[in-house]
């Protein structure tokens, strides 16, 4: 069967879309970390300056000593991170205020490396 | 009257991908212009099998574009690297601007292009393994997507970073396709589908009359006049052949076995 040109690059569009719309199959953490095996309340913070495993362990890592929380789920390429909380110890001012903390690196400079742009 | 050439339409396409990877890497997109990088899917199934999670900055996307564009090898061979793959068409470019600079290039010797190509699976290899072994994209210095399209970002290497990106832009200018053809490790990864590629260029052997147009048209040097049927791996199913060939039929695109 004689094909005409243009046909490739439909193909090709057809391709990128079903890869587009097919990445929710394929869906997986960056990093997922559980402090307490407990149900609480969930919260998708939308983070500025989550955006690689180092980046997302880092994140997590902020919260290891807050109590409350039971558990960070953080999705890199989607600047998401899903926190497990118990609302009556922590809320979600508190943890929006963590993540945007300054930190003070061991090179002797600091600054803020996280920002929450919404809470879903 | 002025025909439309496959090239327009390709060149077209291409210029739109390169558009869009521009819009993503200046920061307008909901995701950075590597999470659309189908190498990132191959690049992500050592983590996703051990640990299950994304290693890096990798993501989902990376993993649903490479199946999607096996799926597309498959049917069309590598046509994303002809017609969509934004170094390829920058490569292309730089080919032809080596061309019109130095009219007589000489081209790499048959048996030696064959031998040069296996550099890419060594790069593939080596992509995954350092991949693997440390959970970061380490050859990202050396990435000429990376390294472009961030601007040598972060997790370039400065002065080797640019010296790896400048040599292949000297060989893109004195070698079509030089990165392609050598270096990929995508092309790697689609190699074993690309041979299978239902949709190809079909030679008439009565109405050809062998002038070998068609084969120095060709941006991979593939020698397209020898073949009947060109399930040759490295085509891109770019239809340059089809837009050289003097005797307008003897070259089609048809789909079939």
């Amino acid at each position: 069967m004689r094909i005409p040109g243009f046909i490739i690059p439909i193909f090709i569009a057809v391709a990128l879309t079903g890869g587009y719309f097919l990445r929710t199959a394929f869906t997986q953490p960056t990093t997922s970390v559980i402090h307490a095996d407990q149900s609480g309340k969930m919260s998708v913070f939308v983070v500025d300056g989550l955006k690689c495993g180092g980046t997302a362990s880092f994140f997590s890592s902020l919260y290891d000593s807050i109590p409350g929380i039971y558990g960070i789920t953080t999705y890199a390429t989607e600047h998401k991170a899903v926190f497990n909380y118990e609302p009556e110890l922590i809320s979600q001012d508190s943890i929006k205020a963590v993540m945007e903390a300054t930190i003070f690196f061991n090179d002797g400079t600091s600054g803020q490396v996280f920002k929450c742009l919404s809470v879903e | 009257m002025t025909t439309v050439k496959n090239r327009h339409i390709r060149y077209s396409v291409s210029i739109i991908i390169l558009g869009l990877v521009v819009y993503l890497a200046l920061g307008f997109g909901a995701r950075t212009f590597e999470a659309y990088c189908p190498f990132g899917g191959a690049e992500s199934l050592w983590g996703l099998f051990t640990t299950g999670n994304f290693s890096c900055t990798l993501g989902p996307l990376n993993l649903s574009l490479m199946i999607a564009l096996i799926g597309l090898v498959v049917i069309s061979k590598k046509s994303f690297c002809g017609w969509a793959c934004p170094i390829g068409f920058l490569g292309e470019l730089f080919g032809k601007a080596g061309k019109a600079a130095w009219k007589k290039r000489p081209k790499v010797p048959r048996r030696a292009n064959a031998w040069i190509k296996i550099m890419r699976y060594v790069v593939l290899v080596a992509a995954l393994y350092f991949t693997y072994r440390t959970g970061e994209l380490i050859l990202r210095g050396y990435d000429p997507f990376f390294l472009i399209f961030s601007g040598f970002g972060h997790g370039s290497i400065g002065m080797i970073s640019v010296i790896v990106l400048s040599l292949t832009a000297i060989g893109a200018l004195l070698i079509p396709m030089f990165f392609c053809r050598y270096l990929c490790p995508l092309g790697a990864v689609f190699d074993p589908f690309s041979k299978l590629g239902l949709i190809k260029v079909i030679r008439n052997e009565e109405s050809c009359t062998a002038c070998g147009t068609c084969g120095d048209s060709c941006p991979h040097d593939i020698p397209v006049q020898t073949y009947q049927k060109v399930r040759h791996r490295d085509c891109t199913n770019c239809l340059e052949c089809i837009d050289a060939c003097p005797d307008k039929g003897t070259l089609q695109l048809r789909a079939g076995l």
